[in-house]
């Protein structure tokens, strides 16, 4: 078997082709989720379970390192009223999001992989497509479904504990009024932000669930092949993150 | 009613099967035997049509599977079934889940009808009782039996069998090779991958010897044991040299 990683450059744009016709066809999919309640179900059971606590302690010490942050640095100038306009504005716009995603995508990329790659070489999906079951429809679309409605409420919650987290630290530390905090950190904030705040968990979830599924249906061969595409699947998720949530800031700041 | 013909298939320049032709009659079991490698499990996986050949045709009751719109390659891959060598059973799932698998797939049958098939085919296979167990549970004879059972629940023309006993013992070798006896007996096609010479013989009216993507030679027990080629003779040297032991003891 030949080492399954970007070895080569034609290596890496093979890759990209077949995710690119993956993404084409869980979208084609995306109805049959429908029929398939029952395992798109179980799958946001799972993310909800697992995530959740995973989420809330991201998001709280988001929050809580924001407000030490800021708060040292306006103190100086005797600002500290400012932290709460920035532990809300950097928790809605970037890190809730992204400090979720970058959980998520370890979290719930690993365990589709794992599972989706040790199906792959115990001949699970073959017997599927053996019986003309699209392992798409039966095993990825659900996961990728799953993911999309989990983790915009997932990021939600960890935003609002990283907020109250910021508030712990802004009240006692810096003698912040507590009901001052709270005006400023909801009226700082506008529709924009709120939007990007919900668009881009929406967006990094599902590249998060097409990626892990590929790396699954692409194990081939032995165990050791389902352990590095485990890692690829953590790592190509982790900085697909980074890039989406940079394309996004960019985007965002020039149009709107 | 299988028939290929002149299948090539080439995975990164390599021929993993040259100009195969093969046909397998209704009724029979047909043993492919062959050392690893030599692209056994391939020509399963080209009759089920998984796997795309880069030419030649693949027949099933007179109709190329590559040609054949969607619905009716679904159609006659329903009348066949594959017991695959990694038994790809469904860890999730309860031995009486992964029976009623494929049996409630788009299928009409009420869940009375299914269970009581469920039950039929646990018991042919002597799975009776097991219905709760889930397969990580079962022994490696018990998961082989599972999955020959999962295979025969929706009552398949043809079933293909990936080296069914690889890694049991004897007993448990000699409990799936009964299965597949009964079942030819009760009129089922089967095609068996092996390279347990032993297996073929005691099961095959047919064998095809196939070695690196090549069909060698095929025929009956006989014809092989008489065969000329010297890959055959060599393959098959365990068995003159058991006749020779019996003869000089
Ligand atoms: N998807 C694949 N990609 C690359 N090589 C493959 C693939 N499937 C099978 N092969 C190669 O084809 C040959 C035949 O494989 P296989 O049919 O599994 O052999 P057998 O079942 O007779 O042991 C082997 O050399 C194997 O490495
Ligand atoms: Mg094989």
């Amino acid at each position: 078997m030949k080492p399954q990683r970007f070895n080569s450059f034609k290596n890496f744009l093979l890759h990209v082709h077949d995710f690119s016709s993956l993404l084409v066809e869980i979208i084609k999919n995306l109805p049959t989720v429908r029929k398939n309640h029952k395992e798109t179900l179980k799958e946001m059971y799972v993310i909800g379970t697992q995530a959740l606590l995973l989420a809330m302690l991201g998001g709280l010490f988001s929050g809580v390192i924001l407000a030490i942050e800021s708060g040292h640095s306006v103190e100086q100038f005797g600002a500290t009223m400012l932290i709460s306009r920035t532990v809300s504005l950097g928790i809605i716009r970037e890190l809730g999001p992204a400090v979720c995603g970058l959980l998520l995508a370890s979290r719930t990329g690993a365990k589709n992989t794992s599972e989706i790659g040790a199906m792959q070489l115990s001949e699970q999906i073959d017997a599927l497509k053996a019986y003309g079951i699209n392992p798409v429809e039966k095993l990825v679309v659900p996961r990728v479904v799953a993911a999309v409605l989990m983790f915009m409420p997932l990021t939600l919650i960890a935003d609002a504990t990283g907020i109250i987290g910021g508030m712990f630290v802004t009240t006692s530390t810096f003698h912040v009024d507590l009901v001052y905090f709270w005006t400023t950190a909801i009226k700082v904030l506008k529709f924009k932000d709120l939007f990007v705040g919900t668009l881009k968990p929406i967006f990094f979830s599902f590249f998060i669930g097409a990626l892990s599924c590929y790396f699954g249906l692409n194990t081939k061969g032995s165990t050791t092949n389902l352990g590095k595409n485990a890692i690829s699947s953590v790592v190509i998720s982790a900085v697909t993150v980074l890039i989406l949530d940079f394309v996004f800031t960019k985007v965002i700041w020039e149009i709107m | 009613m299988i028939e290929l013909k002149n299948v090539t298939l080439t995975i990164d320049n390599r021929e993993i099967l040259k100009n195969v032709s093969l046909s397998i009659n209704k009724g029979t079991s047909t043993v492919i035997l062959g050392p690893s490698g030599a692209g056994k499990s391939t020509i399963l996986k080209a009759i089920l049509g998984l796997i795309e050949i880069n030419s030649g045709e693949v027949l099933i009751n007179g109709a190329n599977i590559f040609s054949l719109k969607n619905d009716e390659l679904l159609r006659i891959r329903r009348k066949i079934a594959m017991v695959f060598q990694a038994n790809a059973l469904f860890d999730s799932l309860n031995v009486e889940d992964n029976v009623a698998y494929f049996l409630a797939y788009n299928s009409k049958l009420t869940s009375k009808q299914i269970k009581d098939r469920v039950d039929e085919v646990l018991s042919f296979v002597n799975l009776e009782g097991t219905q709760d167990l889930f397969p990580d549970q079962l022994s490696g004879g018990m998961k082989k039996r599972l999955a020959i059972a999962r295979a025969l629940a929706t009552d398949p023309e043809i079933i293909l069998f990936d080296e069914p006993t690889t890694g049991l013992d004897p007993i448990n070798s000699k409990a799936v090779l009964d299965l597949i006896n009964r079942l030819k007996a009760a009129g089922t096609t089967s095609v068996i991958v092996t390279h347990i010479l032993n297996d073929a013989i005691s099961i095959g009216d047919v064998l095809t010897v196939i070695n690196d993507g090549q069909i060698v030679a095929s025929g009956s027990v006989k014809e092989m044991l008489q065969s000329k080629n010297k890959f055959v003779k060599d393959f098959f040297y365990e068995i003159f040299q058991d006749i020779t032991l019996i003869q000089t003891t």
